[in-house]
């Protein structure tokens, strides 16, 4: 239980805004955290959590899974993926006329976000948040049709933050 | 809403009019990245993932960034109470370091507090009692997980809420949602109302927000292979 060290980090922060309180009249509110709320363990009680939904590379393999295998498909492990679901792949992709199904479908599954953690990262090589992963994507799969390779969206519509949480702040209007 | 809401019965045509006779079903781009997943999630937006995200810190070469989006096309102003994280949900960022698709290590969130006054408490990297569709809450096993835990308020303002403790940073609360895409004229695409994408394109997701999870941590934690698979999970306790 760390039920101290939350107590301690509490008194620190209600400190800090009270600090911050007494020079500006408009600062955020402190961030105490409620003494009702610094539990979360319930020692013993074993919960069995049951997967709802899973997420690997964006977006592609969602293009692969019919509406009717979905449930099925984010229910389930990754690690049975290739036994599961290359048919399904190999299938839509054959029928994109995709020269190498077979080949491709090997690079999309099993559906996780493979990252190489010793070098730069930039997609297929993890993700990061300024990516154009789509447009990859649509090259992988349509290739040279210049009509479907590219949605022409390149970037978010917001700049991302150079420092943590790197992700842009809220919309507020 | 009605962008990504109806996804069935819907006809391909064109360059996905083939498509159409082999599986017997529409697909699943017709959302995206994730957003709003199936059946099962759309009515369970606190559960339903849109993207993940791994990346080697900007500012830290050392350093890893893992980022689980939620609950996309959340629309300006303040957030609605429906659409905060859900304590029953067991939200996971799983790495496999042996590259068999299993995970060998997890990253875990579970929140507590009603919306407004919510806590996220991390948990790990650890390795897990369970892998695959079945798990636990790490802190139910092992005594010290949640010494070595870290919990951060969750942030429904745009100044982020952050915490730093045993070498990891997180963050939990609204964002900006990070992806961008046309899928509008995908749809159209797909529905056969065109046949190419527009240049410039639109970002459908263009002034959405999302729950978001950060954290950051030393790669050095997540063993000596620098090769890893990651990806996210929800899951609620079993009925």
């Amino acid at each position: 239980m760390r039920y101290h060290r939350i107590i301690r980090l509490a008194g620190i922060t209600s400190a800090l805004a009270l600090a911050a309180t007494a020079c500006n009249d408009t600062a955020t509110p402190a961030t105490v955290l409620p003494t009702d709320v610094v539990s979360v363990s319930k020692r013993g009680s074993r919960v069995d959590y049951m997967q709802e939904d899973r997420f690997g590379k964006p977006a592609i393999a969602t293009v692969f899974i019919s509406t009717s295998m979905k449930n099925a498909f984010n229910t389930a492990a990754p690690d049975r993926d290739v036994a599961d679901y290359t048919s399904a792949v190999v299938n839509v992709l054959t029928a994109f006329g995709h020269p190498n199904p077979t080949g491709l479908a090997a690079a999309l599954l099993p559906d996780v976000q493979p990252i190489n953690t010793s070098a730069p990262t930039t997609f297929l090589n993890g993700r990061r948040l300024q990516d154009d992963v789509i447009t990859a994507e649509l090259g992988l799969i349509f290739r040279n049709n210049a009509a479907l390779n590219d949605d022409h969206v390149d970037a978010n519509d917001k700049p991302f933050l150079n420092t943590f949480p790197y992700l842009a702040a809220p919309h507020v209007q | 809403m009605s962008i990504i809401r109806r996804r069935q019965g819907r006809t391909l045509a064109l360059a996905f009019a083939c498509v159409a006779t082999l599986g017997g079903g529409t697909f699943g781009w017709l959302k995206a990245s994730d957003h709003r997943d199936s059946a099962l999630l759309t009515s369970d937006r606190a559960a339903d993932i849109a993207d993940v995200y791994a990346f080697r810190s900007p500012s830290n070469p050392n350093n890893l960034v893992l980022s689980l989006t939620l609950a996309g096309f959340i629309p300006p102003g303040p957030v609605n109470s429906d659409l905060f994280f859900d304590p029953n949900v067991l939200y996971q960022i799983k790495i496999d370091t042996n590259n068999d698709a299993v995970e060998d290590l997890v990253i875990q969130a579970r929140v507590t507090g009603k919306p407004g006054h919510q806590v996220m408490h991390f948990r790990g990297p650890a390795r897990p009692q369970l892998t695959g569709v079945v798990n636990r809450w790490l802190g139910d096993d092992d005594a010290d997980a949640d010494d070595e835990g870290v919990s951060v308020r969750v942030s429904d303002k745009a100044r982020p809420i952050i915490e730093r403790e045993h070498g990891m940073t997180v963050f939990a609360g609204i964002r900006d949602d990070p992806f961008f895409f046309d899928l509008g004229q995908f749809r159209k695409i797909v529905a056969g109302q065109a046949s190419s994408f527009n240049n410039p394109g639109f970002d459908t997701f263009k002034g959405f927000n999302a729950l978001a999870m950060v954290i950051e941590l030393p790669i050095s934690r997540l063993g000596n292979n620098p090769n890893i698979n990651v990806w996210g999970t929800t899951s609620r306790p079993r009925s």
